[in-house]
């Protein structure tokens, strides 16, 4: 009887699987049928939960500004995004296709890339919003998302660059490449590590590596191809599981993701660490986490620069809610609260030519900070991003060849 | 009479490991056509083995540790003086913290620039790797301690309410210390200690977040794996991720089924 039940139980579940893949579109004709709907509801934003700065201007300065236009913003953090994705993916195989609970999430990347495959996206909404006429239209880092199409079913955010962080009373002599990061590396047994992916940092990490080794992003093709993996990689992993021994713990292990990465840099276990968020870099000296020498580290052939976004799910119960709060973090008075290094310090995505003189004055006038440059230093000859495609394959096989193959 | 209470949990419990089951099958696909096949279970073979061993394996250890403590602790307490009554208490309170906190706690005070090292003096590059280190050291702790004062509390419940007339018996007939142990004590708390303890093995052996924040990221135990695989972004894993949880209850259930028979054969089952 057991068995009969569970059977009868899992073919109803069954019945509900594979949501439409082409996922849905808005239904909404301009912004007034968008501000009217969207009056008293409350949006769900979820979002990585730790980072202290920025779910302090969430709380603080966005859910203020959204309740001013007549809906309520509430903060889900998560540990990391795709718990958000995993939620909706899994309403939507249950047939939860118009009550979901999340409506609006933190995504790019490789999230962004399977939810668009799944179906699991609210599109064609974007072009709706009055501010996206503040973005640069033409902007690449906006028109695609770590090589896939946004096609308008996410809205710009937030820019940021990949960055390497060091002790400057330690290391008097940086390196400017990051062929030469790996050789300090070796030559100070111990002192550097990275975090394992598929953690977020650790796969920027691989992708760096993969472009030191190939002679430059140039020649790493940004579309996934199998031959070019086959042809490329083994030097990537050659080259990490070389470095492997010289690394924190002699390689036998590795930090589980960069909370754990820049702890050891913390508490002075390691000399050189990375991140994806350098604005809190300033906040980090400031208060004696990290040592007072800390400083960026700029390479010669630049980093990898990206730009996340906000996504409403196609199931989401408060979409238009969520369209009024994508808007409103788009405006220019969100984006300058926002890149402010005191609040949090996010770059913009907004275009300085599309802002009237006033707000770019603001812009400008900005504080710099002792630690982080300006994003246009920070970006100076920024790398583009893999496809997405890449990015789980390449994890799959720093896995199976450096971590397993010691 | 029990039909209300029966009726949702073999809801939960057979609809839950009947669609993880359909999953590991390829039968409830995300995207992609329903097409049934064991390619979850053969393509990952090694993988799940290498998992499995060493889920069992903190499994065995902290169990027996677990075991060990926890009849010590619960000899103390039906002991009845002054320090069990204590020893009671820290185990009720012990019993009552999640495993997530104890996983961070026993973190804090056993990391390389943990607590306990920075007392002792020691500097992180000659502290033990007792976190994240090659023998799990931190997460057996963990389980350890937690399931010590689970068994105690058990143990301890069962024999209390009948161990004075026996044990008085057996020292008026002249039984030393050890002889009422091994012939009064212990069999009357056996099945107690035998129910108690495989709670807290098949617990272990399905838990995650302890292996997770204690252990280190190669190789990982069954439901560490299971989880990164659900987590993972690409579709097709959330197959492998139900194979290895449906690995997991299978062990689980010959666990439990093990346990049974073997006290079946007891003598104090009637």
């Amino acid at each position: 009887m057991l068995v009969g039940l569970g059977a009868v139980v899992s073919l109803t579940l069954g019945a509900c699987a594979a949501p439409a893949p082409d996922g849905a579109r808005s239904e909404f004709a301009d912004w007034n049928d968008v501000i009217r709907a969207a009056q008293g509801q409350t949006v769900k934003l979820w979002m990585y939960g730790g980072d202290t700065q920025g779910n302090a201007y969430i709380d603080d300065v966005l859910a203020p500004a959204v309740a001013a236009e007549g809906v309520t913003l509430e903060r889900v953090p998560v540990t990391d995004t795709s718990d958000a994705l995993n939620r909706v993916l899994s309403e939507l195989q249950a047939g939860r296709t118009d009550d979901g609970t999340v409506d609006l999430v933190w995504v790019n990347g490789d999230n962004f890339r399977t939810g668009k495959e799944a179906g699991a996206w609210l599109c064609d909404w974007t072009n709706l919003m009055p501010n996206l006429a503040l973005t640069a239209p033409d902007d690449p880092l906006l028109l695609k998302d770590f090589g896939t199409p946004v096609d308008g079913c996410e809205a710009p955010w937030n820019k940021a660059q990949f960055t390497f962080v060091y002790n400057s009373d330690v290391i008097a002599d940086p390196p400017t490449t990051l062929a030469g990061v790996l050789a300090w590396a070796e030559a100070h047994p111990g002192r550097f590590s990275y975090p394992a992916p598929p953690d977020f940092t650790g796969s920027v990490f691989t992708r760096e590596v993969l472009y030191s080794v190939s002679g430059g992003y140039e020649n790493v093709p940004a579309t996934f191809d199998q031959d070019a993996y086959d042809q490329l990689t083994p030097k990537l992993f050659e080259r990490l599981r070389d470095l492997a021994p010289s690394l924190w713990r002699a390689g036998s292990t590795y930090p589980a993701n960069e909370q754990e990465l820049n702890q050891l840099y913390a508490d002075r276990q390691i000399d050189l660490t990375m991140t994806y968020g350098p604005a809190t870099l300033t906040d980090l000296v400031a208060s004696g986490t990290y040592p007072p020498g800390t400083k960026v580290l700029s390479l010669e052939e630049g980093t990898v620069g990206n730009a996340s976004f906000l996504s409403i799910p196609a199931n989401a119960a408060s979409s238009a809610g969520a369209m009024v709060v994508a808007n409103v973090a788009l405006s220019a008075g969100q984006q300058l609260a926002k890149a402010h290094p005191a609040t949090w310090g996010q770059f913009t995505v907004l275009d300085p030519n599309e802002l009237t003189p006033d707000d770019r004055a603001r812009f400008d006038a900005l504080p710099s900070s002792p630690v982080v440059p300006s994003y246009d230093v920070l970006s100076r000859s920024a790398n583009p991003e893999l496809a997405a495609a890449w990015v789980p394959v390449l994890d799959e096989g720093w896995r199976t060849t450096v971590l397993a193959g010691r | 009479m029990v039909l209300p209470a029966l009726v949702p949990a073999v809801f939960v419990v057979a609809g839950g490991v009947g669609a993880a089951a359909m999953q590991s099958l390829g039968l409830m696909p995300l995207v992609g056509p329903v097409r049934f096949s064991a390619d979850a279970y053969t393509g990952q073979a090694e993988d799940l083995f290498r998992a499995l061993g060493l889920s069992l394996a903190i499994a065995a250890v902290s169990t027996v540790i677990a075991a060990v403590f926890g009849v010590g602790t619960a000899l103390l307490i039906v002991g009845g003086r002054w320090c069990g009554r204590i020893l009671a208490a820290t185990s009720a309170a012990t019993v009552t913290i999640p495993h997530l906190i104890g996983a961070a706690t026993v973190g804090l005070l056993l990391a390389d620039s943990g607590v306990l090292a920075r007392v002792l003096g020691v500097p992180p590059e000659l502290w033990p790797s007792l976190v994240g280190g090659p023998w799990w050291l931190a997460v057996v702790a963990e389980y350890a301690w937690k399931e010590s004062a689970f068994i105690a509390l058990i143990v301890a419940g069962t024999l209390i309410t009948r161990v004075a007339r026996f044990d008085e018996a057996a020292a008026l007939l002249g039984a030393t210390r050890w002889m009422r142990f091994r012939f009064v004590m212990l069999p009357l708390a056996l099945p107690a200690l035998a129910i108690s303890s495989t709670i807290a093995f098949v617990y272990t052996l399905g838990s995650y977040e302890v292996a997770w924040l204690l252990g280190r990221t190669y190789p990982e135990p069954l439901a560490v794996m299971a989880l990164r695989l659900f987590n993972s972004v690409s579709l097709t894993a959330r197959p492998e991720a139900a194979a290895a949880a449906v690995l997991t209850t299978l062990v689980s259930f010959l666990v439990v089924g093990a346990c049974f028979w073997a006290l079946r054969k007891t003598a104090l089952w009637r």
